[in-house]
């Protein structure tokens, strides 16, 4: 197929790139080991902050006012875009690794779903003023988010024991 | 060839008697036998990490000076979602050193790791043997006594500490 010819052709080139070896074939701890450590400091705060929030929605410890807990959302996009660098290095390192796995596609759905339930349930609270409970539809989509999340880190982790091929001439 | 081996004979023994034992556990029988127990486990390890800094490391960054008007103790409640999390890793955790013992045992990495660990352990001790409780007593508003500001800088370095020594492990295997 046309397609397949082409994300062939894209897996040899990107594979061949200085950055692509680099990152790879370095025995640095600053080159694949470093971004490896900031994927995982990304994600724990990232997510972290994402459950801290979702739990007070679901009416977990009412005296935190939920409008002072909209600070925290900062914490989730410096988190969301550690992992958004970290994440592009990582897929520069091993293209075809993650590109032929669907699960990496699953993956980046599910981070899409959360990010999108995330900003709908901060939209469903702002509307409340002081009122420190918030709305039942509120607190389904945080329970949804909730597990949204650990089905990310589950799709993440489980990628390294899915994948077919690491490199066009290497299998997993 | 092992870190153990310089000089300490009897660490080395103590080392190598762990090893023996905790190949033998039935958690350890069960990680290395179980066909999707070892991901299933790591993604929990994760999951229990992101509890953790979630409410753990969201406390930190409040004591730091972030989010000033979050109450400390409605805040603080949520610390018992993040103590769950760090069980949930201590049992998932303890389960990846019986099945492979000397991949941890005999890996610089994992000693790095069980030093943050520790600091983050005194460090919670010192909070709450006082720090804590004058913390409870400052007005609303005002900034955290420095020790508890402290306290927050100290776990939140420790912690990242913990992830980043973890990351390493695979890259200093013996």
């Amino acid at each position: 197929m046309c397609a397949e010819r082409l994300m062939e052709s894209l897996y040899i080139w990107l594979e061949a790139t200085a950055l692509s070896t680099w990152l790879r074939e370095s025995p640095s701890l600053w080159a694949f080991p470093f971004v490896l450590i900031l994927h995982t400091v990304g994600l724990a705060f990232f997510v972290g902050s994402n459950i801290a929030w979702d739990v007070r929605v679901l009416g977990f410890s009412l005296g935190i006012p939920l409008d002072a807990l909209r600070r925290y959302f900062l914490v989730m996009w410096v988190g969301f875009w550690v992992n958004a660098f970290s994440g592009v290095l990582l897929l520069i390192a091993y293209p075809t690794k993650a590109l032929t796995n669907p699960l990496f596609y699953a993956k980046l759905a599910l981070i899409a779903f959360g990010v999108v339930l995330a900003l709908r349930i901060r939209r469903e609270v702002d509307g409340l003023g002081a009122r420190p409970d918030a709305t039942t539809l509120a607190r389904m989509l945080a329970a949804v988010s909730l597990a949204c999340w650990v089905a990310v880190i589950f799709a993440g982790r489980l990628l390294a024991y899915t994948c077919t091929r690491l490199t066009v001439d290497f299998p997993c | 060839m092992h870190a153990a081996d310089g000089g300490f004979p009897v660490l080395d023994q103590v080392l190598h008697a762990l090893e023996t034992y905790l190949r033998h556990t039935p958690q350890g029988e069960f990680l290395r036998t179980a066909k999707w127990g070892w991901p299933i486990f790591e993604s929990l390890h994760f999951t229990g990490m992101s509890l953790l800094l979630g409410t753990v490391g969201v406390f930190d960054l409040r004591l730091l000076g972030f989010a000033k008007r979050i109450p400390i103790a409605a805040l603080h409640r949520l610390i018992p979602i993040g103590i769950s999390g760090f069980v949930i890793n201590m049992l998932t955790g303890i389960c990846f050193i019986s099945a492979t013992p000397d991949q941890y045992l005999f890996n610089k990495a994992f000693y790095w790791k069980v030093t943050f660990i520790t600091i983050a352990g005194v460090n919670v001790m010192v909070f709450y043997a006082g720090t804590f409780r004058r913390l409870l007593e400052t007005p609303p508003g005002a900034p955290p006594p420095l020790a508890a500001r402290l306290a927050g800088g100290v776990s939140l370095l420790a912690w990242i500490g913990v992830m980043s020594a973890g990351r390493l492990l695979t890259f200093f295997r013996p």
